[in-house]
């Protein structure tokens, strides 16, 4: 096989001084499936976009067929050949499938072609569909197919504009596994309709299932480049995070009391009003962690956001010490210390506008300790946050920067500072160490450990599953808005028996006579 | 709030567009005027040098500080009211009445009175807007662009039918309050009127509510980041109403003192678009209660100029209008500002 | 009173009347949609109007042909945009404040000119008078009413009704039209696809220029033969009412423009018949309550329109 497409030494720098890149060499040969792995943040996403134009690297020289190329736009890496998928569908959702898959290179007729050819439009469209097996509905409006559609247009997009290189970025991260098996089927189509297909991943199961060479990316630079026949799961995750175990957790076995939230047959829909959440129940006891696994966009958004009250229920109950939550405010719920880590912190978790104090003292503003008169005590909210500072190692020069300037880690800490500084009874933490770099990730995580021994309730989710399994006590796994399982977590249970929950391959929902014995 | 290098970024930033658009408001006087110098000193100049302009400043700049006010606190909420010279109206129109129908109190009751009536009237037109855009998710730039229609029109009924004075002949005005309430001249002989104080009062008791107060820290929270705010469980439409009634009774106010200080009464069509250079001062002003004094102060300046102007010479005075609009312009180019900050940088090397 | 305003009614005046001031709202509205689904809403357009108002009649007048006016006044107010694009897409300020300037601009420059130029304040009546043709119908005109409904209207308000036509061939049938409709609605899609995102803001901004300059220009040259200082009283911001109201459709803002001309329609009968027992200040009001009220009830079956999916997908 030759090599099509080649990067060497690639560097990029952003404007603000963040290293995405700091080293990469890639070699893609042609007609090959090549997967790319690598944790968040390991700088793919930054590689892909430089690929295609979308950013230009700061040094290093990408070649086509052993010549040095300049990709200054997507216009130029769609002349090469290249098409990209993105991780985040870029469709014009009012417009129709059709349009959308011919945008920007519409078919055109009439006088000075100014207008559009829309059957032959019909007809390209018809031949690609029928070509590469890919199943859409050409005049339906995006914004109402589902999600598997959605990518197939994407794929058609690329297609119709004649890439021969496709990227797919965290194609599967969005879909069901019915719909992940069909994409597969399509990516072995086109490669054997000659296509070389570019695979970013960070699960390993479809690296192994798919690819046939895949090359490891960790903080910016290549690690190595591997035959997937060769080696692994095993030997790439070590590649990956660079020790055997990605997270680990001291901590003691859990001492759980009584019941602090139970869940019965909780029901909600999601932002678009399709159910989300279809009887949801359980339950989590005082010093327990319960890890809530499943592939993203099953539910758990919503089961957090309802528990919490940014949701309202279309049913079921939320008892919480004895107090029904369902249908309370998102304030009410909050002064009933309940602590919340939301999973997207840049928007819903802290105002980045706003100085560290003012992100710090959203549960406490009200309080009249926190008064003087009818104003807010400045004296007093800059010893605590001063305070709140210093215990969870937040690392500013004062409490009156902007939130916006910190680093990832040191602005989850102060939204975790801020959640467990009102004593939480229940914390539920969503993705608690997302784009956190390592140090601050075992930092976070023995808090939540120290409050889950300090007594209490804890949930956490996250889509790493090696984080649920280190920090959880029991696991649910969610799948597609219900609780498949709930798993004790001991040393026998695998991730690949989670796995087979989260993919919807099986049910096993805890006992109640089995729950008394666990809690002997 | 930000670093003090962040602060001095920003108003260097604000004094460089004020001069650009200085230098665009001259560069027009220089290309039409026949007698340019005459025309730039009796713009710049005249203003500062005799007593009378002097008061005239200070009187021009009361009710800007006021309308200025009243929108930066619904712009820090996130709310485009832009209908602040339909509340002026509102405002002006109850205090006249109140003025004019309790004329028995002593006089310090009868004042508090009449103030009170204009926020109050200010406070609750505002509140139509917000009602509507909580309870029917109204469009708040469009209803209160179409409310100040309806206030200017309402009022210019009662005030040529109803509560005309009969003895005004054909001007539409409201008898005239009894002297005793109406602001009197600070100084004998100066033209400056009582309002200012009222004007700086209100500044301070704006920033006190915004930056120090609970009200406050909910208002530019909602407006930072709504969702965080939501999710700290807020109410955004409590904060919505709560910030244009503040607003109202601000623009409110800003009728009032104008009718006390200036005209004596309500008369028709008495504002000629305050409630609108409010919105020009609020965003010279980064919002900022103190940035406002000066806006406020630079503004009247920059009008009054315009005025000597036209008497003066051959310009007409709607060249301050250009100098304003460049203003606007350059002072919200985001793009400046974040070049000079990145080039700031650069040259410091601090990341 | 109202014997009179039916009288009216049945012999079409109020038809004719409506058409007039439909017209100007109409095309400014096109103009906003049209910069509206580019993702940059104009509401400069009470200013643009202005600006091309003054600047078609001046120059008409000195040149003796109306073309050559209606044409300098779609310029002046095209050049208006492409500086409220320079300030807004290059220099980032936000597309209201950039609207809201023009608007200013639009009072204050006309005005300033008024003086400088032809040394008058408040209303300028130029001595050679270049009106907008009106087209009379041969044979049509003599039928009674028809004539009255389809003769002697002003070319420009059959313009405004073509117009319609051509921006629903333009959004709808051309690919700058689509391209238009992704750029507004998801730019980075449209940028990933290579669509040159800018440029489209910009001409997007053009058209509304180009459209608030027909507005403008029969404001000066077709409703009347002068122009007065702050001629527009409003009606850019009904247009932009209208934007927000027409559902992102010409069609949608024709039903508006005809909505909001026959209330001020309704607003000149009534105010112009003897013996009126309203007081002409709530009439006029009405387009203005007629705005509230319709953007409330647009907004509410809204709601109710994204409320039902909700309820059936189950």
């Amino acid at each position: 096989m030759s090599v099509l497409l080649e990067m060497k030494n690639i560097h990029k720098v952003y404007p603000n001084g963040t290293a995405a890149s700091r080293g990469v060499d890639l070699q893609i040969y042609e007609g090959e499936i090549h997967a790319l792995v690598g944790e968040n943040g390991a700088g793919k996403s930054t590689l892909m976009k430089m690929l295609f134009g979308l950013e230009m690297p700061t040094s290093g020289t990408i070649l086509y067929k052993g010549e040095p190329i300049a990709l200054s736009g997507p216009r130029d890496a769609i002349k090469y050949g290249l098409g990209m998928v993105h991780q985040h569908f870029m469709l014009v959702p009012s417009l129709t499938v059709s349009e959308n898959i011919v945008l920007g290179e519409e078919p055109k007729q009439g006088p000075l072609s100014l207008f559009r050819d829309r059957g032959t439009e019909e007809k390209q469209i018809a031949q690609l569909m029928a070509t590469y097996g890919l199943k859409v509905e050409p005049q339906a409006k995006v914004e109402t197919i589902p999600v598997g559609q959605k990518q197939r247009v994407e794929i058609l997009k690329v297609l119709y504009r004649g890439a021969r290189i496709i990227i797919l970025d965290e194609p599967t991260a969005v879909l069901t596994p019915q719909e992940t098996d069909e994409l597969f089927d399509s990516i072995k189509a086109l490669v054997a309709e000659g296509y070389t297909i570019i695979f970013i991943t960070h699960k390993l199961r479809e690296v192994m299932e798919i690819s046939d060479r895949v090359t490891v990316l960790k903080a910016g630079k290549t690690i190595t480049t591997l035959m997937t026949k060769a080696t692994n799961p095993e030997e790439i995750s070590r590649l990956m995070v660079g020790r055997e175990v990605l997270f680990r957790v001291n901590k003691r076995p859990a001492e759980p009391k009584d019941a602090v939230l139970s869940v019965k047959d909780l029901q909600a829909a999601d932002d678009k009003g399709a159910p989300a959440l279809r009887g949801v129940s359980l339950e989590i006891r005082a010093g327990e962690v319960l890890g809530i696994a499943g592939v993203e966009g099953n539910g758990q958004t919503e089961l957090v956001e309802t528990i919490t009250g940014l949701r309202r229920s279309t049913g079921g109950q939320i008892r919480y010490l004895g107090e029904e939550l369902a249908g309370r405010s998102a304030g009410r719920i909050r002064a009933m210390k309940v602590g919340h880590v939301p999973e997207d912190r840049q928007t819903a978790g802290a105002s980045l506008t706003s100085t560290i104090a003012e992100n710090l003292i959203l549960d406490h503003y009200r309080n009249p300790a926190f008064r003087r008169g009818p104003f807010l005590n400045a004296r007093k909210i800059k010893e605590f946050a001063r305070t709140m500072m210093q215990i969870f190692d937040v690392r500013a020069a004062h409490e009156q920067v902007a939130a916006g300037s910190l680093s990832g880690g040191n602005l989850q800490k102060v939204v975790i500072a801020r959640e467990l500084s009102k004593n939480p009874k229940l914390l539920i933490v969503s993705q608690p160490t997302r784009g956190v770099d390592i140090g601050a990730i075992e930092f976070i995580h023995s808090e939540i450990i120290k409050r889950r021994d300090g007594g209490a309730a804890v949930m956490v989710v996250s889509a790493e599953l090696s984080e649920v399994m280190a920090l959880s006590d029991r696991i649910a796994v969610m799948y597609e808005g219900e609780i498949v399982a709930v798993l004790d977590n001991t040393e026998a249970l695998t991730e690949e028996e989670i796995g087979r929950y989260m993919l919807g391959l099986g049910t096993k929902t805890e006992h109640p006579e089995r729950k008394e014995q666990e809690a002997i | 709030m930000k670093s003090v290098k962040d602060i001095y970024l920003e108003l260097s930033g604000i004094a460089i567009a004020v001069l650009l658009a200085l230098a665009c408001g001259f560069a027009v006087i220089l290309a039409t005027s026949s007698e340019p110098l005459t025309a730039l000193s009796s713009l710049i100049i005249d203003p500062v040098t005799n007593p009378f302009n002097i008061g005239t400043v200070i009187n021009k700049a009361v009710p800007l500080m006021l309308t200025g006010l009243a929108l930066a606190v619904v712009f820090q909420a996130g709310v485009f009211s832009m209908g602040a010279e339909g509340q002026l109206y509102m405002g002006g129109f109850a205090g006249a009445i109140a003025g004019i129908y309790f004329d028995a109190l002593p006089f310090w009751l009868h004042f508090v009175v009449i103030i009170g009536c204009a926020m109050a009237a200010g406070a609750l037109y505002a509140a139509i807007a917000g009602l509507l855009k909580t309870y029917a998710n109204a469009n708040e730039i469009v209803t209160t662009l179409m409310l100040n229609f309806v206030a200017i029109l309402t009022t210019s009924y009662f005030v040529n039918n109803v509560f005309k004075d009969p003895t005004s002949g054909g001007a539409a005005r409201m008898a005239y309050l009894s002297p005793e309430v109406l602001l009197s001249k600070l100084i004998p002989g100066f033209s400056a009127h009582g309002g200012i104080v009222i004007a700086l009062a209100a500044v301070v008791i704006v920033y006190l509510l915004l930056y120090k107060s609970p009200v406050g820290y909910e208002l530019r929270l909602v407006g930072k980041n709504g969702k965080f705010a939501t999710y700290g469980g807020i109410s955004k439409n409590r904060v919505l109403l709560t910030s244009i009634m503040i607003s109202g009774a601000l623009a409110g106010l800003a009728g009032i003192v104008e009718i006390l200080g200036i005209h004596g009464t309500f008369k028709e069509n008495f504002s000629a678009g305050l409630g609108f250079d409010g919105i020009i001062i609020a965003l010279l002003a980064r919002n900022h209660p103190i940035g406002i004094v000066v806006a406020s102060f630079f503004y009247a300046y920059i009008q009054v100029g315009a005025q000597t102007m036209q008497a003066g010479s051959d310009m007409p005075r709607e060249v301050a209008v250009i100098i304003q609009v460049m203003l606007v312009l350059l002072v919200s180019a985001q793009g400046i500002f974040n070049f000079m900050k990145h080039n700031m940088r650069k040259k410091g090397g601090v990341v | 009173m109202w014997q009179s305003i039916w009288s009216q009614l049945v012999d079409m005046t109020l038809v004719v009347v409506l058409l007039r001031y439909m017209t100007p709202i109409l095309l400014a509205a096109l103009g906003g949609l049209i910069s509206d689904i580019g993702g940059v809403l104009n509401i400069g357009l009470e200013g643009l109007m202005l600006i091309s108002a003054f600047t078609s009649i001046a120059v008409g007048s000195a040149s003796g042909h109306w073309l050559v006016g209606v044409a300098a006044g779609m310029t002046a107010a095209v050049l208006t945009c492409l500086g409220m694009g320079f300030f807004s897409i290059k220099l980032g300020v936000d597309i209201i404040i950039a609207g809201f300037a023009v608007n200013i601009f639009g009072s204050g420059i006309t005005i300033f000119l008024m003086s400088k130029i032809f040394h008058v304040t408040g209303n300028y009546t130029p001595d050679q008078r270049t009106p907008i043709p009106t087209v009379n119908l041969p044979f049509l005109q003599d039928i009674p009413v028809l004539g009255k409904l389809l003769s002697g209207h002003s070319l420009m308000i059959w313009i405004a009704l073509l117009a319609v036509l051509f921006c629903v061939a333009l959004i709808y049938r051309t690919p700058y039209g689509v391209h238009l409709r992704a750029v507004g609605e998801a730019p980075s899609a449209a940028k990933s696809l290579g669509i040159p995102v800018n440029r489209i803001r910009y001409s997007a901004l053009a058209w509304s220029g180009a459209f608030a300059g027909l507005a403008g220009a029969y404001l000066s040259m077709g409703m009347t033969s002068m122009f007065v200082k702050d001629m527009t009283a409003g009606t850019g911001f009904l247009a932009l009412a209208v934007v927000l109201l027409g559902k992102r459709n010409p069609v949608g803002i024709l039903i508006g423009s005809l909505i909001f001309g026959l209330a001020s329609a309704i607003t000149t009968i009534v105010q112009t018949t003897e013996g009126t027992a309203i007081p002409s200040q709530f009439v006029q009001m009405i387009p203005y309550l007629v705005t509230i009220g319709s953007l409330v009830v647009f907004e509410a079956r809204k709601r109710k329109g994204a409320a039902v999916p909700a309820t059936h997908t189950i």
